[in-house]
């Protein structure tokens, strides 16, 4: 049996990571750790070493929270953020390059995205809906810049195309993505 | 406003939601979100809508890994938490109406305390009302059975009074008088005797003769023609005021009154006569 899961609006859960509240670890964990998660993955590619960047990320938003700045944005954005920056710098490191070596890169892939169609949680649902909604050229440049870490810029140079037309396609990209869940 | 939308069309806000941004033009997008709401409320577009993707590739960690993230995040052990603004109306809901239903309850006990108590008091004073009621009845029973009987010894005694009113006022009776002998100097009693219906009485009023013991009782006899006829036997000692009716006889010429044992004797005890009397 798996333990209740937690939810607060994001204004309590606010309030209660300012005060350092267990209520505010836990709903922090129980709302975020799977959207996270996703993220880190898809950057690294390599469960354990995502997962060990997952900790590492909520133990940074816990200790920087009084940095965080509710006016400026939402704190999901704020939070990925945070996981994208060390999941990055994680895929940069040497020790990582020397792991992943070790992993067949295209398999993983497949596992995550089988799992993601499977096992995931009921907002999952639409996935392959939506997938089917972006364009594959504006699926390939969201997914290099958000799940691998490319700059805008790597990005233009990886698939060859001029920098101007990257953030085109990635605001259309992003506008198809409003009209699914805003 | 052409500039403005220039700029969120520059595509400059998604990399910067997307984090893809230097420093320097992070700072310059959140001034610029700021100062336009149509900045922000794009901004805030672009926000949800990654977020949707972000959530929409979501992927579960090992269950094991929410206790080791939450064993490294150093909280406060204390559970209550206490949303500053937000959580209002949810908090209002549970707390008011416990609230109540504690009050209620709390004024109903007490309430129920302050009757039981009174209800006591009330108990008390009536039980001791009562307990005096039933003395005074009992007093009351007392005295009205003490009343009947001085009732009932008056009326006896009235009776009595009357039944010898009645004899002494009658001139059919005649009264014999009858003297202590040598035996009982002091003694005396009154007969009374109709002749014509041969009726004896003795006038327990009059009688005044010695004490009998517990052996012996008083004879009445008749002397008729020289012989005595048994009268019957009586005691001295005696409450009543009345006449007693003695055996019948027709004719007599004196009454004599002997000490006899008790039951009375066929013939008189003669050296034990107390009293004498003709007519």
């Amino acid at each position: 049996m798996k333990t209740r899961k937690i939810t607060l609006t994001e204004h309590d859960l606010v309030d209660a990571l300012r005060q350092k509240k267990k209520i505010g670890a836990e709903a922090l964990y129980d709302m975020y750790s799977a959207s996270l998660f996703g993220v880190i993955n898809r950057i690294i590619q390599h469960e354990e070493l995502s997962e060990d960047i997952l900790q590492e990320t909520f133990v940074k938003i816990w200790n920087s929270f009084p940095l965080f700045d509710s006016s400026k944005g939402r704190l999901f954005t704020w939070m990925v953020n945070i996981a994208r920056n060390l999941a990055i710098d994680k895929v940069r490191s040497k020790d990582f390059k020397n792991t992943a070596k070790n992993q067949d890169i295209e398999n993983t892939v497949n596992l995550i995205d089988e799992r993601q169609n499977t096992a995931l949680n009921p907002e999952t649902l639409g996935v392959k809906e939506l997938v089917g909604k972006l364009k594959p050229e504006q699926k390939s440049i969201l997914d290099l810049v958000y799940f691998r870490g490319y700059t805008h810029v790597e990005a233009a140079e990886e698939l060859d195309i001029p920098l101007g037309t990257v953030k085109t396609r990635l605001r259309s990209a992003i506008i198809t993505l409003r009209s699914f869940f805003n | 406003m052409e500039d403005i939308k220039t700029y969120i069309e520059s595509g400059i806000l998604e990399l910067y939601v997307l984090g893809d941004l230097p420093e320097n033009e992070m700072r310059e997008v959140e001034a610029m979100a700021a100062q336009y709401p149509d900045v922000k409320s794009e901004l805030s577009a672009i926000e949800a809508a990654v977020e949707g993707y972000a959530r929409s590739h979501a992927i579960d960690p090992s269950e094991k890994l929410k206790i080791k993230v939450l064993q490294a995040l150093d909280f406060d052990e204390d559970d209550s938490f206490e949303p500053v603004v937000n959580a209002k109306p949810i908090r209002e809901v549970p707390k008011i109406v416990p609230l109540k239903d504690n009050n209620f309850y709390r004024y109903s006990f007490a309430a129920s305390l302050l009757l039981l108590l009174i209800s006591w008091i009330a108990l008390f004073v009536l039980y001791s009302r009562l307990q005096n009621s039933k003395e005074q009845i009992a007093n009351l029973l007392t005295s009205n059975q003490q009343f009947s009987n001085r009732v009932n010894y008056l009326d006896k005694q009235l009776k009595e009074s009357s039944t010898s009113l009645s004899i002494l006022k009658n001139p059919d009776f005649k009264m014999i008088r009858l003297q202590g002998t040598k035996n009982a100097p002091s003694a005396s009693m009154i007969v009374a005797f109709n002749p014509r219906k041969s009726e004896v009485l003795i006038d327990f009023a009059a009688l005044k003769m010695p004490a009998t013991d517990q052996t012996h009782q008083y004879q009445l006899w008749a002397l008729v023609d020289g012989k005595p006829v048994d009268l019957g036997v009586f005691d001295s000692a005696t409450d009543s005021l009345g006449m007693k009716r003695m055996k019948a006889i027709e004719r007599a010429q004196a009454f004599a009154v002997t000490l006899e044992p008790r039951g009375g004797s066929a013939s008189p005890t003669m050296e034990q006569m107390i009293a004498m009397g003709a007519i």
